[in-house]
């Protein structure tokens, strides 16, 4: 069953291998040794880390790696295009480098899908079941090394890599691969960094030429302004950061100068070169194209993230007639087993959502379903994380109950021998100039 | 010496119980004219068509510009035709709803990329320099043939093969195209074969090959 949902992932460490191998022609054997050798190491260094170590250390630094890889990307994009237009550019030139370039290239690729695989299985306990599994997972990434090996041997030779479409398609099978865990998972932070971005520039902007007091910003003008603060903002800015680098390495093989065929007399030679030529930029395509259809995939995948997280249903809750809420410490619910429980609290109309935790470091925190910035749509939790379902930001837990942000909104609380105690008339305060603050930013407030 | 481009022993083709050629042995050298001659069903177009690669021999080795063509897959065969073979057919095989500029730069399009200041050069070559926006069907019998010979040339064939191309023209317009065979020829060098049964248009040739029945049996050179 773990192996099932491996599935996905061991499709993909195949693709991986595939683009490698074509990348690195002449390099098969090195290709093939390097990446096998870097997923095993990948598996081994993730279960030791998780082991050692609390489980976010190892998911920051795969997420940092794929993080540091886009933008390595983005970098390399840029330069492709500059270098499309005729000019030289001595970094792309790699090709003394290319021995070097496929150990570590396929090393590190190797490295970080093994990790990534690694993440995707139940954490170890120390019993023997939950162990096999990582020591399975290696010599299924060296079985499917093997195949595809075999399998790259009846590719067309013609759809060759060059070293930037190389990266993007191997940059986006491992973001693919990873948006399968929500904490992995890096679109979704991009889109949700995009949308607070444009925010906190337009509040700036605001706060800085004093917009509230101006005579000739009409009230109907912040419709206008609040579309920049929405989740579409944030959705389509994240799209256009997502798949601009592999539009451009797409676009500089499109700009690449054909070859100079003026010295050849026969029209039908000049023809031919012509003719090979543009079919081969034309296969050179291929590999950016599937590029993009991973980033999409990508995507696609970070709104369905496959890690389930916890979303207790709200239990309903009452106030004493002295306005005071008192949720015990022991009852319906454990309020210390390290899980979010969500509350449910009227008065009149209004509806209050709130939860308590217990964070990593053994304190209780009460905090309303909602933050100062986004719609409040509420909270899940995950491994180690809360869940914005708004805009996907994960929370870490201990820094839950601190305030700003993407952080639920504290609410002050009173922690006593039978429970933790509330007060009802400050706990809606704090939901209504949250909620009618957030409301506003998303109807066209500041 | 001129080094041979075509070079056939035993080369035998059967159609079921049909032989239509019998085994036979050919050398031809670059730059050569052999023209061929013969009755209907004396194996000429058959020889023709095994040496433009339009069809597979069933017994023999045939090798044309040191390639053995009966080593060559399908793909290898479209790729000799279109890099190396001239064809020109008695009935012309022009696209009727093309122009004659469209017509050559379709021979463009399928060798490799259509150019249409060298489709227009072709065609002034061959004297049709004002007809180029014409269809076929408002061609002559001859000016389609040259259309034709405009066609065969534009990918800089190493062979031309030519199927009684002057069949259906009349005397004059005849002796215009192989003019402009001979003229071509010379400032090309592509060797021709051309299958006739006119003793006429055979005598341009450097070589002429008698044929019948499937079988060779007579050869005359030119004495110059």
């Amino acid at each position: 069953m773990v192996f099932l949902k491996q599935i996905p992932q061991f499709l993909v460490w195949m693709l991986l291998l595939l683009l490698l191998l074509r990348g690195f022609p002449g390099r098969r054997r090195a290709v093939s040794f390097w990446s096998t050798g870097g997923f095993a190491l990948g598996v081994a260094g993730y279960l030791l880390l998780a082991r050692l170590l609390p489980v976010r250390v190892p998911l920051g630094i795969i997420r940092s790696v794929m993080g540091g890889s886009f933008l390595l990307l983005w970098g390399v994009a840029v330069a492709s295009l500059y270098r499309s237009t005729v000019r030289d550019f001595p970094l792309l030139r790699l090709d003394r480098f290319t021995p070097l370039c496929a150990m570590v290239g396929s090393g590190a690729a190797g490295l970080m899908a093994g990790g990534i695989c690694a993440n995707q299985l139940p954490a170890p306990d120390g019993s023997l079941l939950r162990f096999l599994p990582f020591l399975l997972l290696p010599l299924a990434g060296a079985l499917l090394a093997v195949i595809a090996r075999s399998v790259e041997g009846v590719v067309i030779p013609s759809y060759a890599a060059t070293p930037s479409s190389l990266l993007a398609a191997v940059v986006a099978l491992l973001l693919l691969s990873s948006s399968a865990a929500i904490t992995l998972d890096l679109f979704s932070p991009l889109s949700m960094k995009v949308m607070k971005g444009t925010h906190d520039f337009v509040h700036q902007f605001m706060e800085s030429i004093l917009i509230p007091d101006h005579l000739f910003i009409r009230p109907e003008i912040w419709g206008y302004i609040g579309f920049l603060f929405g989740k579409e903002v944030g959705f389509w800015g994240g799209m256009i950061i997502w798949f601009t680098p592999v539009l451009l390495i797409a676009l500089a093989i499109w700009l690449e100068p054909l070859p100079s065929v003026a010295q050849f007399r026969q029209g039908a030679r000049r023809r031919l070169l012509l003719a090979a030529a543009i079919r081969e930029k034309k296969h050179r395509m291929v590999i950016p194209a599937l590029a993009l259809v991973a980033f999409a995939a990508a995507a696609y995948r970070s709104s369905f993230p496959s890690v389930e997280y916890w979303d207790p249903k709200p239990l309903a809750v009452t106030a004493t007639p002295a306005g005071e809420i008192l949720i015990p410490r022991k009852g319906e619910v454990e309020l210390e087993d390290g899980r979010m429980h969500k509350y449910l609290y009227k008065q009149g109309d209004k509806e209050v959502r709130f939860f308590i935790l217990m964070n990593p470091s053994g304190k209780l925190t009460v905090d309303l379903d909602a933050c100062a910035i986004c719609k409040p749509d509420g909270y899940g939790q995950t491994e180690g994380m809360l869940l914005c379902y708004y805009c996907k930001t994960l929370i870490p837990l201990d820094t839950v109950g601190r305030p700003g942000g993407c952080n639920p909104v504290p609410v002050p609380f009173r922690e006593l021998e039978d429970g933790v105690h509330l007060d009802a008339s400050s706990l809606v305060n704090s939901w209504n100039q949250t909620v009618q603050s957030t409301t506003r930013s998303k109807e066209g407030g500041k | 010496m001129a080094s041979i481009i075509i070079e056939a022993a035993g080369l035998t083709k059967s159609y079921g119980e049909i032989c239509a050629l019998k085994p036979l042995d050919l050398s031809v050298p670059e730059g050569e004219w052999l023209s061929v001659m013969g009755h209907s069903g004396s194996g000429k177009s058959t020889l023709l068509n095994l040496v433009g690669g339009l069809d597979r021999p069933t017994a023999g080795t045939l090798k044309v510009g040191g390639e053995d063509l009966l080593g060559r897959d399908e793909d290898g065969l479209a790729r000799f035709r279109r890099e190396f073979v001239g064809i020109i057919f008695q009935q012309h095989h022009l696209v009727p709803y093309l122009t004659a500029l469209e017509n050559v730069m379709l021979a463009q399009y399928f060798h490799s990329l259509p150019d249409e200041a060298e489709a227009r050069t072709a065609l002034e070559r061959v004297g049709l320099g004002r007809r180029l926006k014409n269809r076929p069907g408002e061609l002559s019998g001859g000016e389609q043939q040259r259309v034709c010979i405009a066609r065969a040339i534009i990918n800089s064939p190493r062979l031309l093969l030519g199927d009684e191309p002057t069949g259906n023209l009349d005397g004059s317009s005849t002796t215009m195209v192989l003019e402009l065979l001979r003229e071509l020829r010379s400032q090309e060098r592509f060797t021709v074969v051309m299958v006739t049964h006119n003793q006429e248009v055979a005598d341009w040739g450097d070589r002429t090959i008698h044929m019948d029945d499937g079988l060779l049996v007579r050869e005359e050179r030119k004495v110059f």
